[in-house]
């Protein structure tokens, strides 16, 4: 599910920042119900979390005597074997490669795209705002037939521009989407001073657009990320060639290249969750707060 | 009111983009404006570089293969060399007939239903009651978010082995001695659905709860302030004043969900694989396509098959555009509507 | 400015992207002259695996400048990658083939290499010419043939003692008598991989072999029509079959050969009595027992009788493991071919996966007991056929599959098994 598309039309007025942290005062505990409430959703939720990882500690004869067990004892085989092969930096290497160049590639022609569409005024822009955004209803799942079709004729087959050219795609409506309104915001004051102090509109775009836009476009790139990051089916069809594997088709294909090994490949998947979980962490109050601006009004 | 394209003057310009912008964006009339009637020549110019790119991907990486899905939907072809062997409607005249597409179709249908009615009201729960400055907010929020964050893939691997037969959950069940309570939890058609929507929930939860928590800061604490000097119990405040005025959020949350829930592949292609999906129960229409199409080599059959998904997908947000979302932006996906 | 930076890592990941996209798959010549080629095969582990990457260094080893880079696909992937792989263009240059319509669909797309005339005469002599046909379309050979693989049941001596049973099931119901025999004594009846369809679908099979004449089957296999009767009996006679539940529990999600929980693992493990199997089962047995050697009590007897049908008595299902190369292969893709079809080589083969080879000179050398049954039923057999998904094709290969598998969860009967294919067969 990578269409997290926020309709909204109004762009945020104050970006990110969670209330009580600006003011650095000290919080107020809030009552025992609710801490009681979230830590049982939190267990809820961690618990298959802490399975995955826990199981990569244990042997595998560990896990067929007690499926459910704790690890005893502590068996670091597994996790060590994996980061010492070569197969899951490799992966990681490409899964690397194809979202930063996503990101990078969905923000810019995004940003080039929404300014225009947020700026300017001629003829068919309108139909070309509306172009983009239905964009939406064609999620890569719809489109992956044929998709398969035109990259295997460009000769991108087993190749990573042949992920990172139509995730971009795929990410531009998304992206355009939300950064429309933060352009619009831009008061027109600005700009026209800009023009006075003989700035090109173009140098207007670089200079000041973008710092102004910034929350947005951390937003949408962030979402272009985690979208590539996680992608599987893309991938699985592209991505014939082992050397060209994914994370995620990396994951799949260990699992099943090696099912008799069950600890193993508990330490795989557990493994390639941490890039996620700590992009996710170091950018937390972006991705929530981005939401929140988003949805606001 | 009419807007006359070509000949706009500026205060038209900017009461046009306040009404496209919701109405809260504050333009006022900038003294001199450089463009006047349409733009210039070095104005296209402009447009076409910062657009083009852009554009282009666009156009050729989305519009153009769902176009081409259109096209190979008539044929039937095996994947190789030009589609030759032209057959017109019968290929979406077969899924019509297909049970397993039925059968897809329904599981579907059941997803989204339960997708709103399991994550919906708990969501909405869990937000309300965090929706105060607490400590720990911040931690908390992370926590719950984070199976969004962890591809499906890795969900999937993960959840899978732990449903096996000899996996960690029937094995934790014999060990607090609910032994009885053991299933097949992935094969048995009649609990596989309810665990792919357990699974689903667990996921997706932690969003829904992000973004009603995010809506939640939106409405303004002197509402909920007044209400209480009124002497309206907490719960009372809740429900007239708090959850009406989330209404936006739940509105576009439930769509997000509508439309994911269309187009759920990864999960269910992870965990059950190509050929239990149909028997246990969980066959979504994309899985449908992938194993009907790609994986047997009817690239023909699977483009229909994506034409028939877009285009449920397609008709689903119209309606809920229509008449669920009309209220709340601007025609924002069915944006251009020329008032 | 960020955007200025923005753009210097685009760009400077984009170049390395589009490097990285440099290093894709494809054999051919390199600079100086030296041949490099890609092999896929399936056998993701144990002495399998080691036996094509010890016969790829051996072949290189004796034709210098020419290097083999051999990559495992798991088997169930094997025929959605291949597929992908040869309609891009982007092949390897040897690969896993085993014949009949999937081979037919590939010649016609003209993406494999017509090896007829660059066989070589030992390959001729010592390969009988029954099992070279497999890899025919036409007149011409498309690939090497190196196994034969019939299906059988594969079953525990220790396990049929232990549950009295003294002689072999001949006909189905001393198979059902037998089933019942095995539950009382505490066992799984029957191990079934059900998960990925083809061994469920191989019941299917068997019983259509007893039910079906051999002229149905081959016109079965030329038109894609399914509408002879005897399809319908034999869908009956496997759900009359299924429903005295002889299968293991949850079959449905059960693997056929990864892990010990997979039905050849259940086997390996003595946790069940049978299996309905190809001939490459002992081998994928040998490596989930505790001690990953060979089953001491493995042993074997042909599908039993079904009364009432049309089949020839004495018919097997047998299917083959070939390997082809790709139409842009070097020449060397098949020499490398005739080196696996020598005897020695092929008694390596037989060696490491304990599956019959196809080399006559090889043959002898096998002492297995059940191996020497199954190489003597295929050899007298009156009528053999291939897997039928074979045959068919991907397409209706893979309906026909599925549809076993619904019939056998329940959700679907007889009849709507035949529908299943026949529309099938109109969707490709």
């Amino acid at each position: 599910m990578t269409a997290t598309a926020l309709i909204t039309t109004t762009p945020p007025d104050e970006p990110l920042l969670t209330p009580g942290r600006r003011h650095k005062e000290k919080l107020p505990w809030g009552s025992p119900v609710v801490y009681f409430v979230a830590l049982v959703v939190i267990a809820v939720i961690l618990v298959p979390v802490a399975y995955i990882i826990l199981g990569g500690f244990r042997t595998n004869a560990q896990i067929t005597s007690d499926p459910s067990g704790l690890p005893s004892p502590w068996n670091f085989e597994n996790y060590l074997d994996v980061l010492a092969g070569s197969m899951f930096w490799r992966q990681v290497l490409n899964s690397a490669i194809a979202a930063l160049s996503t990101t990078a590639g969905a923000v810019i022609l995004g940003l080039m795209a929404s300014y225009v569409l947020a700026r300017y005024r001629f003829r068919g822009r309108g139909a070309l705002y509306a172009m983009f955004a239905a964009g939406l209803m064609f999620p890569i799942t719809v489109a992956i037939t044929p998709l398969y079709i035109v990259v295997r004729d460009l000769g991108l087959m087993n190749s990573l521009p042949g992920i990172i050219l139509p995730q971009i795609a795929f990410a531009l409506p998304t992206t355009i989407i939300i950064l429309v309104p933060f352009l619009k915001a831009i008061p027109d004051e600005i700009e026209e001073a800009a023009f006075i102090d003989g700035a090109s509109r173009l140098g207007f775009f670089w200079r000041m657009v973008i710092p102004l836009a910034l929350p947005g476009v951390i937003t949408t790139g962030i979402l272009a990320f985690i979208g590539s990051w996680n992608s599987y089916l893309l991938p699985l069809f592209i991505l014939n060639n082992e050397a060209t594997y994914t994370l995620p088709l990396g994951v799949q294909a260990f699992s099943s290249q090696y099912s008799v090994d069950t600890a193993r490949v508990l330490a795989f998947t557990s493994l390639s969750m941490i890039p996620a979980l700590v992009f996710f962490s170091l950018f937390e109050r972006r991705i929530v707060g981005g939401l929140t601006g988003a949805v606001k009004g | 009111m009419s807007v006359r394209e070509n000949s706009l003057t500026e205060s038209d310009t900017s009461a046009e983009l306040a009404r496209r912008g919701g109405g809260d964006t504050t333009v006022s009339s900038p003294p001199v404006r450089r463009r006047r009637k349409g733009l210039g020549w070095a104005g296209r110019l402009e447009v076409a570089i910062l657009v083009g790119p852009a554009l282009l991907v666009f156009l050729g990486f989305v519009i153009f293969p769902v176009v081409a899905a259109a096209y190979y939907g008539f044929f039937r072809w095996q994947g190789y060399g030009p589609p030759t062997d032209f057959v017109g409607f019968n290929n979406y005249l077969l899924i019509l007939q297909d049970p397993a597409f039925h059968a897809a179709l329904s599981h579907n249908a059941f997803i989204v239903v339960m997708s709103l009615v399991l994550q919906g009201p708990a969501a909405l729960l869990l937000a309300l009651l965090l929706n105060r400055r607490m400590r720990g907010q911040s931690i908390i929020r992370v926590l719950i978010f984070v199976p969004y964050v962890i591809a499906e893939v890795v969900v999937g691997v993960g959840w899978s082995l732990m449903l096996q037969q000899r996996g960690a959950l029937n094995g934790f069940l014999e060990n607090v001695g609910l032994g009885g309570l053991e299933q097949d939890w992935l094969a048995n058609p009649d609990i596989a659905i309810w665990t792919l929507m357990v699974i689903i929930t667990w996921k997706y939860f932690g969003f829904a709860v992000i973004l009603f928590l995010a809506g939640l800061q939106g409405i303004p604490e002197e509402l909920s302030e007044a209400a209480a000097i009124d002497g309206a119990s907490f719960w009372q405040t809740q429900w007239r004043i708090t959850i009406p005025l989330l209404g936006p959020t739940l509105r576009i949350w439930a769509f997000l969900s509508i439309i994911g829930s269309l187009q759920l592949f990864d999960l269910v292609y992870i965990i059950w694989g190509q050929y239990v999906a149909s028997t246990a129960g969980t066959s979504t229409m994309a899985t449908y396509m992938v194993s009907e199409g790609r994986n047997s080599g009817n690239y023909g059959y699977g483009s229909a098959v994506a034409v028939v998904l877009f285009l449920i997908s397609l008709v689903v947000a119209l309606i809920y555009q229509r008449f669920v979302l009309r209220r709340d932006t601007a025609g924002a996906l069915t944006g251009g509507k020329r008032r | 400015m960020i955007a200025k930076r923005t753009l210097a890592a685009a760009a400077a990941i984009t170049a390395v992207a589009l490097a990285l996209a440099g290093c894709s798959a494809g054999g051919g010549e390199t600079e100086d002259g030296d041949v490099e080629m890609t092999l896929w095969h399936n056998s993701t582990t144990g002495p399998g695996k080691e036996f094509w990457d010890q016969t790829a260094a051996a072949f290189s080893e004796e034709n210098p400048g020419v290097t083999i880079k051999v990559q495992v696909v798991q088997n169930e992937e094997l025929d959605g990658k291949l597929q992908t792989a040869l309609n891009s263009g982007d092949a390897p240059d040897l690969f896993l083939q085993r014949g009949g319509g999937k081979l037919a669909a590939m010649v016609a797309a003209g993406q494999i290499k017509d090896i007829t005339d660059a066989i070589s005469d030992t390959a001729v002599e010592e390969i009988p010419d029954t099992t070279l046909v497999n890899l025919r379309v036409g007149d011409k050979l498309y690939g090497m043939p190196i196994a034969v693989l019939p299906g059988g049941m594969f079953y525990s001596q220790d396990l049929f003692d232990a549950a009295g049973i003294t002689e072999t099931p001949k006909t189905i119901d001393e198979m059902s008598a037998a089933v019942e025999a095995l539950k009382t004594s505490g066992v799984e009846p029957i191990a079934l991989g059900g998960k990925n369809a083809w061994p469920a679908a191989h019941w299917y099979y068997f019983f259509a072999l007893r039910a079906c004449s051999p002229d149905t089957m081959a016109t079965a296999a030329e038109e894609m029509d399914f509408s002879d009767e005897c399809w319908l009996d034999a869908a009956e006679n496997l759900a009359d079959f299924a429903a005295t539940e002889p299968f293991n529990q949850g079959f449905l999600t059960t693997e056929a050969q990864q892990g010990a929980g997979s039905s050849a693992g259940l086997i390996a493990n003595h946790l069940a009595g049978m299996e309905l199997m190809g001939a490459w089962n002992p081998g994928v047995i040998a490596g989930l027992t505790p001690d990953e050697k060979p089953l001491p009590d493995l042993a074997w007897f042909p599908f039993p009788e079904v009364p009432g049908g049309e089949g020839e008595p004495g018919s097997i299902l047998g299917g083959i493991d070939g390997y082809s190369c790709y139409v842009d292969a070097p020449d060397e893709c098949v020499d490398f071919l005739n080196y696996l079809a020598t005897s020695e080589v092929q008694a390596a083969y037989y060696d490491a996966f304990d599956a019959p080879p196809v080399n006559t000179v090889a043959q002898e050398s096998v002492t297995e007991p059940y191996l020497l049954q199954i190489i003597e039923a295929y050899n007298e057999a009156p009528f053999v056929s291939q897997w039928l998904d074979t045959i068919y094709g991907l397409n209706v290969g893979n309906a026909l599959n599925v549809a076993v598998v619904d019939m056998l969860a329940g959700n679907s009967g007889p009849e709507q098994l035949v529908d299943a294919v026949n529309a099938a067969a109109a969707k490709g």
